[in-house]
């Protein structure tokens, strides 16, 4: 049964990741503007034109392409650059472990403020630094990440001096200066996430508490403490699961920008730099990597799911 | 009842701030202190004073002028994109989630896949692939927007389809044209408005990461997000540059999130 | 019964018992001076409906009442220690360990995410320190006493993958493990099936019995403490109004409310049934109904269940026909396919009226919360005819008199409304549509006691008035008894008995049947 279950969502997850590569293929396909005429600019001759669409192998019928571009993402090399003629893969090496590292800092981080602060704040709903937490939490979340990036440079970087702006070190130098210079780029996405994942786990507990089986529970002779982490956090948490999952794969869309303000090297000033200079295949690439990234964390916050909620789990297998 | 009071509270103290915001962005288009392009070599990176209540940009020019205008082109973006994403969001919703079956199927397996791309990104290669300008912004994170909306009316109407009252307006010879959009409809309203709020904060979010970008809105529009980023080099000289810019579309956020705080 | 007491030690004392809530700025009494003895090894039983403070007393005995907004005074007494003045440790020594409490949802008073032994075992991991074999082995046997079938395969399961049943069993089980000397049953059979409330009330008396544990059995219903208690305390607005030996308060109620109490327990008289009419209004022969399920396996084929199984009847013109059983069993399923909503049915059925209406269970979820009642009362019309406005105006304003409304309510939202205005509502609308055929499908069970009786009055009289042929879906026969001319009894998607309605309820020929009138309190004198 459970073989069964887990073979029919891998199937449909690669079903998801081919369509996937497909519609973000269909889109390159057919945008105006042909990527040899900005290659060339508009004085080549047809002559020209024509043998660079060969070379690039533009000629092709759509789904040939199609085909062979899937194929360069299974031997790894995710196909050409227009702009440099190296493999897309070699443009990437190095650049992804970044990314992830920022954003998997930042997830820790959200966990580390918003599990105990959620919990102490359900504890003490009502109270005065609930009250006021509600009110910091409210503003937090109003922060777009690449304004607090820019006034945590200010502040660490200008005013205490503890941060050097653009100072990256690479992990092959340093692993943990180049951790060290990650803090903040981490703590800018995270803080409105983990504002949100605050809220989120406090007002879970407290709907959690007012449930019949809390009530069967004190009337087992449970103290206060027993009740909440004896049972009433496991039930809580499994609704802010769904939330982390969508944080962490909106993080990954953040690092875009935040890359940009802090002058991280990672792959989102790829992105942003290939945009910019229409290498399609690059930005292909990336896009495609970025969303495979966001459906495997989605097929994660599914396995965990079944892992905490043994209801969904026999919903599923039944 | 307290509860009550205090989320009114909260909305009122939103609509304050929001109602403040949209009034200057409004303004803009009557009237600044100063022409938001003109530059004035005397007063490069000018402090705070009277004349400039925000202080000056690295080409003298005004900022609370500039801030005005830029406020107006993300206003009308995130206006523009909500509307979008929640028309055709509401329609293909609505569809899928009253008739189910295998139309729903199909358009829900593809709507799963785009909501893989974080809207930024989508729109952030949309805006690569049609080019800049306000109007292409607001396409593509309009497109974007479109599957999130589409989910959320499609769980509402799963949800109300089953419900007596619309088992009953069929039985009442009511189609299910009428059914959907005279019977149901109305009373996802609630819901599509909320989440109208909610959208809007993350199209300013989105429009402001993309203009900050470079890719969003191009001059001469004016735009927090490149404010932002041009002010980023003058942090140190002139952290005021980038302090209202920022400011601003906090207090934005902030105050659409507290009106929609239900 | 009496002397026998006498002899039993006392064990719990509830004493001037007050108990008010404070989370507005007046108190709200909910329990007023209340006296309770609890002997060894008693049957005590206490009724009352709801409101009456019968729960929040049994919750106060437990110590479940101890939040700052609940006011409490006097006393409860359990060896020497008042309960309510205790320090909160001693209190937690008691809870789950001397005095224990079972409530009336099986579904929702179980950790869902945990499993079934790590519950059971709860109480004893709190109250003794024992090793870890010892817990589980306590944990099997509690699970035994309960009479739940292999208790191993039980102990590694999660509540959802039981039945309501097999979760009281399970809340009992834990109730249990630590041989309590008390232990309060709040309702523990009214969420169930007929069939399993007699199991688990054969269960409690055989714990009583066995385990010589105290027990204090909260229910509404009186002929069920009848059943089980020897000592029975009456509730009403927060008072104990009557308390002692059971059989004599039946036999001598002296406060007004119990003797309404009695009253109301159903007795069959008789009823005449004549035929209203030859023609037939819907007819239904071998009617097979079928419900998709998923199957786990990736291509297997797509497996069904049967919902109706072979159903055949006549509705006749002008009668009301009563159709009976659980939840569960198919009723909602047949009126679905009676009106054309189920796809997946076999058989035939033939239905004479164009605009067959339904009158639903609860009348919140009936009525679109984004119209006013005149809206919702004008649109069979608006969709059927081409009245113009103002006539279709007019004759809402009708009808809203016909089910007794004020015409002030034309521009009222439903939510404005009681559920017995709504559920009035509901009818106007239904018929307005002037149909020959309606579904009334459990159309009183929402509502409190003493409105069930005026809507059903209400139904009657229209009826009476216009005609109209009644399919009336219930669970509860003292209703079906009031209104139905004949009645059919389902099981399973079957209907396994039908006849006219005297007939059943005085004749059944299933042991079903006799099953189902027994637990709503018709045919006692078997019991006894």
């Amino acid at each position: 049964m459970n073989l069964t279950y887990v073979l029919k969502k891998v199937i449909s997850l690669m079903f998801t990741l081919l369509l996937t590569a497909f519609l973000v293929f269909l889109a390159f396909s057919v945008i105006p503007g042909d990527p040899v005429t900005t290659m060339l600019g508009t004085q080549a001759t047809p002559e020209k034109v024509a043998a660079l669409r060969e070379e690039l192998g533009l000629d092709r019928p759509f789904l040939i392409r199609f085909v062979s571009w899937m194929g360069s993402f299974l031997d790894g090399t995710f196909g050409n650059s227009y702009s440099y003629h190296v493999t897309v893969r070699s443009m990437l090496a190095g650049k992804l472990p970044i990314t992830l590292t920022m954003t998997c800092m930042a997830f820790v981080l959200i966990l580390l403020i918003a599990i105990p602060l959620g919990i102490f704040l359900a504890r003490n709903s009502g109270s005065i630094p609930d009250r006021i937490m509600t009110v910091v939490n409210q503003t937090i979340m109003a922060f777009p990440p690449f304004f607090s990036g820019i006034l945590l440079t200010l502040f660490f970087g200008l005013i205490l001096h503890l941060f050097k702006p653009g100072g990256y070190v690479s992990y092959t130098t340093s692993v943990p200066r180049f951790l060290g210079y990650l803090i903040l780029p981490a703590v800018a996405i995270a803080l409105p996430k983990a504002a949100m994942a605050t809220n989120y786990l406090k007002a879970s507990v407290l709907k959690e508490m007012k449930k019949d089986y809390v009530r069967t529970a004190y009337s087992r002779g449970n103290t206060t403490k027993g009740v909440l982490y004896g049972h009433v956090l496991k039930n809580a948490i499994i609704p802010v699961i769904t939330f982390l999952g969508m944080a962490f794969t909106d993080m990954i869309a953040g690092s875009i920008i935040i890359e940009q303000v802090f002058s991280i090297p990672g792959i989102g000033r790829l992105l942003i730099s290939s945009i910019a200079n229409r290498d399609y295949p690059v930005v292909e690439a990336i896009v495609v990597l970025l969303a495979f990234l966001v459906i495997l964390t989605n097929f994660g916050v599914d396995l965990i799911y079944r892992l905490v909620d043994p209801r969904i789990r026999s919903a599923m297998e039944e | 009842m307290i509860q009550f009071l205090k989320l009114r509270k909260n909305f009122k103290a939103g609509a304050v701030i929001a109602g403040i915001l949209l009034f200057m962005a409004l303004l803009s288009l009557f009237w600044t202190p100063y022409d938001p392009e003109k530059m004035d070599a005397a007063h490069k990176l000018a402090g705070l004073s009277l004349a400039h209540p925000m202080g000056c940009d690295n080409f003298g020019r005004d900022i609370l002028s500039r801030v005005m205008t830029g406020l107006r082109t993300t206003v009308v973006i995130a206006v523009g994109t909500v509307l979008i994403g929640a028309f055709f969001g509401s329609i293909v919703g609505s569809l899928t989630g009253y008739f189910g079956g295998s139309f729903d199927e199909i358009v829900m397996r593809i709507n799963d896949v785009l909501l893989a791309f974080p809207a930024v990104l989508l729109a952030l290669v949309m805006v690569s692939l049609l080019g800049g300008g306000k109007y292409n912004v607001i396409l593509a994170l309009g497109i974007a927007f479109v599957p999130s909306f589409a989910r959320m009316v499609r769980g509402e109407f799963l949800r109300c389809k089953d419900l007596d009252y619309v088992k009953n307006a069929r039985l009442q010879g009511a189609g299910h044209m009428r059914v959907i959009f005279v019977h149901i409809l109305p009373n996802v309203m609630p819901v599509i408005l909320s989440s109208v709020l909610i959208g809007f904060n993350n199209a300013v979010l989105a429009e402001a990461g993309m203009s900050y970008l470079g890719i969003g809105v191009q001059p001469p529009d004016a735009s927090l997000g490149r404010m932002l980023s041009e002010a980023q080099g003058y942090l140190y000289g002139a952290p005021w540059y980038a302090l209202f810019p920022g400011l601003i579309l906090v207090l934005l956020i902030l105050g659409v999130s507290l009106m929609g705080n239900e | 019964m009496m002397q026998e007491n006498r002899s039993k030690e006392m064990i719990l004392e509830v004493k001037d018992l007050n108990i008010a809530f404070h989370d507005h700025t007046l108190p709200e009494t909910v329990v007023v001076d209340v006296d309770l003895q609890v002997y060894e090894g008693d049957m005590l039983g206490i009724v009352g409906e709801s409101g009456s403070g019968k729960t929040m007393t049994a919750l106060a005995i437990n110590g479940l009442l101890n939040r700052h907004d609940i006011q409490k005074k006097g006393e409860i007494t359990y060896k020497g220690v008042d309960l309510l003045t205790c320090a909160r440790n001693e209190l937690r020594q008691i809870q789950g360990n001397d005095i224990s409490i079972i409530f009336q949802e099986p579904m929702t008073s179980l950790d869902p995410v945990q499993k079934i032994g790590r519950q059971v075992e709860e109480p004893l991991r709190l109250h003794e320190k024992l090793s870890e074999e010892t817990y589980k082995e306590r944990a099997l046997e509690a699970l035994r006493l309960v009479e739940l079938p292999s208790p191993e395969e039980i102990y590694e399961r999660y509540p959802h993958e039981l039945s309501g049943g097999q979760r009281q069993r399970v809340m009992i089980a834990a109730a249990m493990i630590c041989k309590p000397r008390i232990l309060i049953a709040d309702e523990p059979t009214t969420a169930l099936d007929v069939t399993i409330q007699e199991q688990i009330v054969e269960l409690l008396k055989k714990l009583n019995q066995n385990e010589k544990t105290a027990i204090l059995f909260i229910s509404h219903d009186l002929s069920l403490v009848r059943k089980l208690c020897s000592k029975v305390a009456v509730m009403k607005d927060g008072y104990v109004v009557e308390a002692g030996d059971t059989e004599e308060i039946f036999r001598n109620p002296r406060h007004a409310y119990t003797k309404e109490l009695i009253a109301a327990i159903p007795a069959i008289g008789v009823k005449e049934y004549e035929k209203k009419s030859d023609e037939i209004i819907v007819s239904a022969r071998n009617l097979n109904s079928y419900y998709p399920a998923r199957t786990g396996k990736l291509f297997g084929k797509r497996k069904k269940v049967q919902i109706l199984k072979d159903v055949s009847f006549d509705l006749y013109k002008g009668e009301i026909l009563g159709l009976v059983g659980e939840s569960g069993c198919g009723k909602s399923t047949l009126s679905k396919v009676l009106l054309g909503m189920v796809k997946d049915t076999e058989g035939s059925f033939v239905n004479k009226d164009a605009h067959p209406q339904m009158v639903f269970q609860d009348p919140y979820g009936s009525l679109n919360p984004g119209k006013t009642i005149g809206w919702i009362l004008q649109e069979p019309l608006r969709n059927f005819t081409d009245l113009s406005d103002t006539i279709c105006e007019e004759k809402a304003r009708n009808m809203l008199k016909r089910v007794g409304l004020s015409e002030e309510l034309m521009d009222r939202y439903p939510n404005q409304l009681s559920g017995g205005q709504r559920q009035r509502v509901c009818i106007g609308a239904a018929l307005m549509a002037e149909p020959g055929f309606l579904i009334a499908d459990e159309p009183v069970s929402a509502l409190d006691v003493h409105i069930q009786e005026q809507v059903l009055s209400l139904l009657k009289e229209l009826h009476d008035q216009i005609g109209v042929s009644i399919l009336f879906i219930s669970h509860d026969l003292r209703v079906v008894y009031r209104v139905c001319d004949r009645v059919m009894i389902m099981k399973e998607g079957r209907i396994i008995e039908s006849g006219v309605t005297d007939e059943v309820f005085l004749h059944p020929k299933e042991e079903y049947t006799r099953q189902l009138l027994r637990t709503s309190g018709f045919l006692d004198e078997n019991v006894v």
